[in-house]
This record gives structure tokens, C-alpha cells and sequence, in this order.
């Protein structure tokens, strides 16, 4: 999965501290989601989605690939 | 705010255990308890990092615990203690072979076992849980 929190915070002129406060998050949390290293809780994206006024799916980007590769092993 | 005093008091408490260890001459150069308080010291070193962490976070007006902390943890410890399991097989096994005695290789597993989750959480942190 990926997302494009980093590229809507810059849109959105929101810092990381801003967003994690904007969420209820630690700026820790945002900084692994952008690095990709954290799939977050439905509820953070939902929250997360909300704050950029977006759907979850224009923020959180499935890769159709490896969930095809789970599904055929 | 509760969680973090109980983390500080507990580290001092340890923090003095150590210091009066070491003022009774109990640390006396011998290599094994050079290294046992070298540990303990490492663990409280950890201990005041997260207690400090959740300070500056609460400086920040940040929650102390989120989400992702809560399962670093919840990761960390289960592994740890997947790891620990195999630990302490290897104690077992250094008993057999060794006349140390049964106080020692129960510190030691002790300590082990806290340096085990110690390596895990700063592996988990790492690493990140992409596909938790």
C-alpha cells in the first residue's frame, strides 16, 4: 500500500507535527506513514482522508499486484 | 502522566540498587560483573528515553501513546518473548556445561531477556510493521 500523505501535507501547507495533532497522533506516526513503514488503522485513515477532504482511496493507494500475488499462493 | 513517574521512580530505584551494589564492593573488576551492570544500565538508559519521549510528546500536545507506539510494543514483546523461549533452552544448556550457579544464570536470563526486548523494539522501530 501506498500513500500520498507527503505530497497532500505540502498542498495543504501542513506540517507534520500539525497533521499528527490534527489526527491525534505522535509526529513519529506520520513520519512512518510517509516512509511507508506503517499501514495504518482504518480510523486513521478515515481520519486522516478527512482532514485532506479526499475518500481513503485517493490518499491510501492499493498495489493490485501483491494482492493478487497473496490471493493465487 | 501516571505511566511515565512510575517509569522515572522505578529507573532511580534501580539507579540507587546499582549505585549502593557498587559502593558495597560488590563490582570488584571481575569481567561478569563489569558486564551485568553495564546492562542494567543500557535498560535503564532505555527506560528514561521512553519516559522522556512521552514528556517531550505531551510538551508537544501530542498523546503520549498512539497507535504505532502501542504496537511497536505489542510487537516488540511478542517477539521478544518468541526469542526468549530459545533463550532460555540456551541457559539450560550452558547449566549442563558450566558449574555457574543458579542465581547467576536466572540474572542473567532475567537481564537477557530484557536486552532481548531492548533489540527487538529497536528493531521493530527500524524496520518499521509495514504488514502488521
Amino acid at each position: 500500500m501506498h500513500n500520498r500523505i507527503k505530497e497532500l501535507r505540502a498542498r495543504h501547507d501542513l506540517s507534520q507535527q500539525e497533521l499528527a495533532r490534527l489526527v491525534g497522533v505522535r509526529r513519529e506516526t506520520i513520519v512512518f506513514l510517509e516512509k511507508g513503514k506503517y499501514n495504518p488503522s482504518l480510523r486513521l485513515a478515515h481520519d486522516i482522508a478527512k482532514t485532506f477532504g479526499l475518500p481513503i482511496e485517493e490518499v491510501f493507494l492499493f498495489d493490485d499486484e501483491a494482492a493478487k500475488k497473496r490471493v493465487t499462493v | 502522566m501516571k505511566k511515565t513517574i512510575v517509569g522515572f521512580v522505578i529507573s532511580a530505584l534501580v539507579l540507587a540498587a546499582l549505585a549502593l551494589w557498587a559502593l558495597k564492593g560488590h563490582i570488584s573488576g571481575n569481567i561478569q560483573e563489569i558486564v551485568m551492570a553495564g546492562i542494567v544500565l543500557v535498560l535503564v538508559g532505555f527506560a528514561i528515553y521512553l519516559g522522556v519521549s512521552r514528556v517531550r510528546s505531551r510538551l508537544n500536545r501530542e498523546p503520549a501513546e498512539d497507535e504505532l507506539s502501542r504496537k511497536v510494543m505489542t510487537r516488540a514483546s511478542s517477539l521478544a518473548y518468541y526469542i526468549s523461549i530459545y533463550f532460555w533452552l540456551f541457559i539450560m544448556y550452558v547449566s549442563d556445561k558450566t558449574s555457574l550457579e543458579a542465581h547467576s544464570l536466572v540474572g542473567g536470563g532475567i537481564l537477557g531477556m530484557a536486552v532481548i526486548f531492548l533489540l527487538c523494539w529497536l528493531g521493530v522501530k527500524a524496520f518499521g510493521m509495514k504488514n502488521a
